[in-house]
């Protein structure tokens, strides 16, 4: 949990978003999904997790819909709505720009991660 | 992101139930203490290690509540009801704060509406700053003024306006139609509107034909007759009015806010017509007041320079005697309509600044109290986890509330005071009558009392609390023991300069009402029979109704004498003339200078005797010399000293106008108080009014001297007046209302300084008592252990009391030095008293230390 406090509100942010952008997924699945995809770097503070969820689902650009779980059990699944999809694209980029820039700084070359 | 914003409001409106958020983190616990359970682990161990990973679940949850859009808006009432609680808890200081800012604001409000249309208000003309009063100012006329003779030259020669324009003044007219009533008719001339940029609301303004001698009778109606006596119908347009016996085509409406430069009174504006051509060549031509509108970029002093060589023509023109005393005169049109208020209007909003002031400091010097008193408080909620944001806002919430409610009580109470100030106030102060609360200076007053509010509550929570303040009893901050010591001080300095005005002007008062008059004004009655001229015409009309009306006061029981004059002593208006134009027979007459003014009446043998002026030499007027074909006259003693010195004067001959007729000097009366109650007396002169037509140009005044009750003899005079002339209207006063009415100014300012006064040295008690309080209960652990030590109850309250003490000496000693510095602005203000008067002194430092001993 230490680390997770450590992450920038906005970071957090755009994890969920592009995590969500691959289809609608329940809290414990976003939770579980970056921090597979993170190969465990960024574990994120599982509590801080839901706060955000519903600071994007206040802001418009997620939505929500109570669905069925993979066992069966009902649960809140989360999904991108279209001002969410445009808001994730300009976070990329931004992200983008801001991490070559500190690179440059840093006098590397960009690492590019799958 | 209007999508956004449409969300945001949904939810805000709508929310989540909160078992929804209890199913989704119920939903994400049982999902990962399953997997742990499948990993192989126990499943209690299994559910303590999710808990573990989830983090704090109360903890998740709240935030979630916090990022829903409007949630701090819940936060809101919830401090306002902590507040709240907070006030009712600590009542004392809640009513000390919200009275301070109330008297604050409510007397700041008050007299700031009255002072505002004096100094500060714009004047309802357009280029309301580029407008001026132009004109020459010499002794017989107090305002400055212009005269036919050379007013054209002057218009026709500036250089230094845009415009320039004249009008004559207004004087009384009767419009008698089917609601005769008296009015005020003011006459102008026909570019004056145009001038001051007020252009009629209906109709035009006058055309230059309408302003010429025998051009079309045309007049232009205010709204407020034109709402009085027409019901605002536009047909009035096409109406002829009766004035005077003249038939006159409206031509237009003037505006709502419409006023006259030199503030007359005017119901009805008419062209002034005048013979420009006979002006030019008459000298001195007829009295006009010239305003003008000066040249963009323009100052009043270049504009005066400007002025300088059409100002010498007339000059020449000027007999050689007067070319001394005759000055040139520019000046805004607001200083002339001020000229004689403007220094009280300038004292009393000082006095008001002072109040607002002192209420500014008791709301800071409380509010620091309070936030000390609570700094463990903030400690503790701080250490809960209240964040700073939160604490600010709880702090902001109190001084918000507080100041809001000071501010209605405020708003409510100057309400009061304005209409106590208006009832109060004479009839002479310019303006005060329209005074009213205006939102502007609610707000200003709000801004002000609101600032210092909110400034001193938050300045103790700024910095955050120390945890020493949970563990410790708190000492306070030494820099708001400071801060507010200080504040006392100059608490107590202000109300100690609003004492010793309000003692100097009270002083004044006094002496005011306590000279004397030189006439006695016990059992006195004045009767005033303003005759209608379109039905009294001529002199012999109106010789006939006086004549009958003085029989008749004279056939009443219990009266002893009725006397008449054309004016009366101590103020008003009079006849009045230059010195110098008296000639005595076998004398040459003076030729240089004016020699100043001299007062004249005409009168009734009986004038004196009912005024029992005394005559200190000759005699009186006789019965026999009111028909007489010669003219009689009593002086003044101070007139006869200075015609004849040591002479006497009786039987000398006088010619008060030159080429008018001589009159014999038939005695000499002692000196009345003539120029105002205020003002040196001046020399004065006696016309016997005979019962000659030619002696009746003007109306009379009956001066009814009476053994009865003068209130009940009042009704009796009017159906005497009645029985004579049923339609004519009766003024009957006593001559003490009268002259009481002359001191009404005086005795206006004097008790709103004293109420300043008042409030000022009130508040800065409860001030210095706070502050006492405050660091008694700071000391309340030193004070146990010097008991312990043994020390008495005495030698502890003298602690305490010298520590009050030391406030109220260096604040009283500020403030006494402040006053005798400020003094000399107000010496105009004051009749017969120094400035630094001791007297005064003496009596404001006793009732301030009266005051200031009473809370203890």
């Amino acid at each position: 949990m230490p680390e997770s406090t450590d992450l920038l509100q906005g970071t957090l942010d755009l994890l969920i978003l592009q995590t969500l952008a691959a289809g609608p997924m329940h809290g414990w699945g976003v939770a579980q999904r970056i921090q597979q995809v993170s190969r465990d770097v960024l574990q994120i503070g599982q509590g801080s997790l839901y706060p955000a969820l519903h600071r994007l689902e206040y802001k418009g650009w997620i939505a929500s819909d109570w669905g069925i779980s993979e066992n069966n059990r009902r649960a809140k699944y989360y999904r991108l709505t279209a001002t969410g999809k445009k808001q994730l694209e300009a976070e990329l980029e931004t992200w983008e720009r801001l991490s070559a820039a500190i690179a440059m700084v840093l006098g590397r070359s960009v690492e590019v991660h799958g | 992101m209007i999508r956004e914003t449409l969300t945001r409001i949904r939810f805000m409106l709508s929310g989540k139930p909160p078992a929804e958020l209890d199913e989704e983190l119920r939903f994400h616990l049982e999902e990962a203490t399953e997997e742990k359970i499948a990993a192989g682990m126990m499943p209690s161990e299994a559910r303590r290690l999710a808990l573990v990973e989830f983090g704090g679940v109360e903890r998740a949850r709240e935030q979630c509540y916090e990022e829903r859009p409007g949630w701090w808006m819940g936060t809101v009432a919830q401090d306002v009801r902590y507040a709240l609680r907070g006030f009712a808890r600590n009542p004392v200081f809640t009513i000390a704060v919200i009275a301070t800012l109330a008297v604050g604001i409510g007397a700041t409000t008050a007299v700031f509406s009255v002072v505002d249309r004096i100094l500060f208000r714009p004047l309802p003309y357009v280029h309301d700053d580029r407008l001026v009063s132009v004109g020459l100012v010499a002794p017989i006329i107090p305002q400055e003024f212009m005269l036919g003779g050379s007013y054209y030259e002057w218009r026709d020669n500036q250089k230094a306006f845009d415009a320039f324009t004249s009008e004559t003044g207004a004087s009384t007219c009767d419009l008698t139609e089917h609601n005769p009533a008296r009015l005020s008719c003011a006459t102008v001339e026909q570019n004056f509107l145009p001038t001051l940029g007020v252009a009629p609301i209906l109709g035009r303004n006058f055309l230059a034909e309408e302003d010429r001698p025998n051009g079309p009778k045309v007049a232009l109606i205010s709204y407020g007759l034109w709402s009085s006596h027409y019901g605002l119908d536009p047909g009035i347009l096409s109406r002829q009015i009766d004035v005077d016996g003249t038939m006159l085509r409206v031509v237009g409406v003037l505006p709502k806010d419409f006023e006259m430069p030199a503030l007359e009174p005017a119901d009805i504006v008419l062209p002034q017509a005048l013979d420009e051509a006979a002006q030019r060549r008459a000298d001195p031509g007829r009295v006009m007041y010239a305003f003008a509108r000066l040249k963009p970029g323009l100052t009043v002093a270049q504009a005066e320079a400007a002025l300088q060589p059409v100002f010498n023509i007339s000059l020449n023109l000027a007999p050689a005697p007067f070319r001394k005393e005759v000055h040139l005169r520019v000046r805004s049109i607001r200083d002339r309509q001020m000229h004689d208020v403007k220094l009280a209007a300038w004292v009393l909003f000082g006095a008001v600044l002072a109040v607002l002031l002192i209420a500014c400091a008791n709301v800071s010097s409380l509010m620091i109290a309070r936030a000390a008193q609570r700094e463990r408080e903030l400690a503790v909620r701080s250490a809960l986890g209240a964040s700073r944001m939160r604490l600010l806002r709880q702090t902001l919430t109190e001084a918000l509330l507080l100041s809001l409610v000071g501010a209605a009580v405020g708003c409510l109470l100057a309400e009061i005071l304005l209409r106590v100030f208006v009832g109060l106030a004479p009839s002479g102060i310019t303006l005060l009558n329209h005074a009213q609360l205006d939102a502007r200076i609610i707000l200003f007053t709000v801004m002000v009392s609101l600032a210092c509010g909110v400034v001193f509550g938050l300045l103790p929570a700024l910095h955050s609390p120390r945890s020493i303040a949970l563990v410790a009893r708190s000492n306070g901050s030494a820099r708001a023991v400071l801060l507010r010591r200080g504040l006392v001080v100059g608490q107590i300095a202000a109300s100690m300069i609003l004492l010793t005005g309000a003692a100097l002007l009270t002083r004044s008062f006094r002496n005011i009402e306590e000279q004397g008059t030189g006439i006695e004004m016990n059992g006195v009655l004045s009767v005033r029979i303003p005759l209608p001229r379109y039905r009294y015409t001529t002199p012999q009309q109106r010789m006939e109704f006086f004549l009958q009306a003085e029989q008749a006061m004279r056939r009443l029981p219990g009266v002893l004498t009725v006397g008449t004059s054309d004016s009366l002593p101590p103020g008003g208006t009079h006849g009045e003339q230059i010195y110098n134009n008296i000639a005595i027979e076998g004398r040459p007459r003076a030729s240089t200078g004016t020699g100043g003014m001299v007062v004249w009446r005409s009168v009734s043998p009986e004038y004196f005797s009912a005024l029992q002026i005394p005559i200190v030499r000759g005699g009186e007027f006789t019965a026999e010399q009111r028909t007489s074909k010669d003219h009689f006259v009593i002086l003044s003693s101070l007139l006869a000293t200075r015609m004849f010195g040591g002479d006497d004067p009786v039987g000398k001959r006088v010619q008060p106008v030159p080429n008018g007729p001589w009159y014999f000097v038939v005695g000499v009366a002692a000196n009345v108080k003539n120029a105002g109650l205020t003002e040196a007396e001046e020399p004065e002169y006696y016309r016997l009014r005979r019962d000659l037509i030619e002696d009746w140009n003007a109306d009379a005044v009956l001066v009814v001297k009476t053994s009865l009750d003068p209130q009940a003899a009042a009704p009796w005079i009017r159906t005497q007046i009645a029985q004579i002339d049923s339609t004519v209207p009766v003024q009957v006063e006593t001559l003490t209302q009268q002259v009481s009415k002359l001191a009404d100014r005086p005795r206006f300012e004097t008790a709103l300084l004293g109420f300043f006064a008042g409030c000022g040295l009130l508040m800065a008690v409860i001030g210095l008592y706070g502050v006492i309080a405050f660091l008694a209960a700071q000391r309340t652990q030193e004070i146990g252990v010097r008991m312990a030590l043994g020390a008495t109850r005495i030698g502890i309250l003298r602690l305490i009391a010298g520590e009050g003490f030391r406030l109220i000496l260096v604040g009283g000693l500020l403030g006494l030095g402040a006053s005798l510095v400020m003094a000399k602005w107000i010496q105009s203000l004051l009749f017969n008293v120094e400035a630094r008067d001791p007297l005064s002194y003496v009596v404001a430092v006793l009732i301030f230390a009266l005051w200031e001993s009473l809370p203890r």
